[in-house]
């Protein structure tokens, strides 16, 4: 598989930024969500210190992605309405304003409650305030929540784009962010994939 | 000869109580570092008693008689804060204050003056040193105070807390009184 992008399809880096930054953020989410129930204990300490050292991981990738993209073509869009092609490119905005606006705004949260950070243990991460700053701290917390909600809302959006391209248009939009995209498309072709 | 007696009677009372202070609140402050996830965070009481009897010159009577209201602890993080007071950590519930009272001062080898004492702290009593500092500004005078405890010896966060990776066991204690004649 090229590692690059082509007019037909995503190269092997952007498929792996891609799926690694879904997987974690399913894993963030998951965890997000469980952590704030558990009772105050060590066991919850630990799994807030995943929580913000995952997130620190995709706010890593989310530049990393943004600057391979930067110097990559975009693979070309089958013929679709305008309206689709709109809203293909406004929920692609989104999510990568989502994906740093969400780190981001933890990162500012852990600040202003003033709470150490640490990815993973080994590397200590500067605060973004000067310590504790109740206002901030609520704004921050409130930003981090709704935007998590925004992020569940676009990508359900972008998944039933994806499954209705592939489904519905039994186009290759959904194929070319997979890898082994020729050999599904040669398949697909054949009838052997649906 | 009468007149010296009459003098030496005088003056063993006030020799037999070293120097009385007053401590200024607004400028006095009992503070502690700690370290949470391999990061220091800093700490006060912010409501303490301490009477202060000292007089460089004469320690054999120096005496510091210290009492602090344990639920008063602030350490900048609203969580923790909730946390501390708490059965885990100080359970202010039932053990609402410290005291420590010193027992004899001394001049290390190096010539500082330390106060060995006792320590009362979340129903757990140990002898602590105090490194002291005493400098005498016009009327008044500022006393620094330092210490190192270990949190597990007095039982703060134990059981499940225990983990010193997490919640380091060093704590340095630190009192910075300001005192008035």
């Amino acid at each position: 598989m090229a590692l690059r992008n082509t007019d037909a399809r995503w190269g092997g880096i952007a498929q792996f930024f891609h799926w690694l930054i879904a997987l974690a953020i399913i894993a963030q989410g998951a965890i997000g969500l469980t952590m704030v129930e558990l009772g105050m204990t060590p066991t919850k300490v630990k799994v807030f210190a995943l929580h913000k050292s995952i997130g620190l991981t995709l706010l890593a990738l989310a530049l990393l992605r943004l600057a391979w993209r930067s110097g990559q073509r975009v693979p070309r869009d089958p013929p679709m309405p305008r309206w689709q092609h709109f809203a293909a490119r406004a929920s692609h905005f989104l999510l990568y304003v989502l994906i740093f606006a969400l780190p981001l705004s933890g990162w500012l949260f852990n600040s202003a409650a003033n709470f150490p950070l640490e990815w993973f243990g080994l590397v200590h991460i500067p605060s973004l305030t000067h310590g504790l700053d109740p206002v901030l701290k609520a704004w921050a917390l409130r930003a981090h929540v709704v935007l998590f909600w925004i992020l569940v809302g676009v990508v359900a959006v972008h998944v039933a784009g994806a499954l209705w391209h592939h489904f519905v248009q039994r186009d290759d939009v959904l194929l070319r962010m997979l890898p082994g995209f020729e050999k599904r498309r040669l398949a697909r072709r054949q009838g052997v994939l649906q | 000869m009468k007149g010296t007696v009459l003098l030496a009677l005088l003056v063993l009372p006030l020799a037999a109580f070293a120097r009385e202070w007053k401590v200024d609140p607004a400028h006095s402050a009992l503070t502690f570092t700690g370290t949470y996830q391999d990061e220091k965070f800093e700490g006060r009481f912010k409501r303490f008693d301490a009477k202060i009897d000292y007089d460089p010159a004469d320690l054999a009577h120096a005496k510091f008689d210290v009492t602090i209201d344990i639920a008063s602890v602030d350490t900048a993080n609203t969580e923790r804060d909730r946390a501390l007071p708490g059965k885990d950590f100080f359970d202010t519930a039932q053990f609402p204050r410290a005291h420590f009272v010193t027992t004899r001062f001394r001049k290390s080898a190096n010539g500082e003056v330390l106060a060995d004492g006792t320590l009362s702290l979340r129903g757990v009593t140990k002898p602590v040193t105090l490194v002291v500092k005493f400098s005498q500004t016009g009327n008044g005078a500022t006393l620094d105070v330092d210490t190192d405890l270990k949190r597990l010896d007095f039982g703060i966060g134990g059981g499940d807390w225990a983990d010193t990776s997490m919640i380091g066991n060093d704590v340095a204690v630190h009192g910075h009184l300001v005192l008035t004649p």
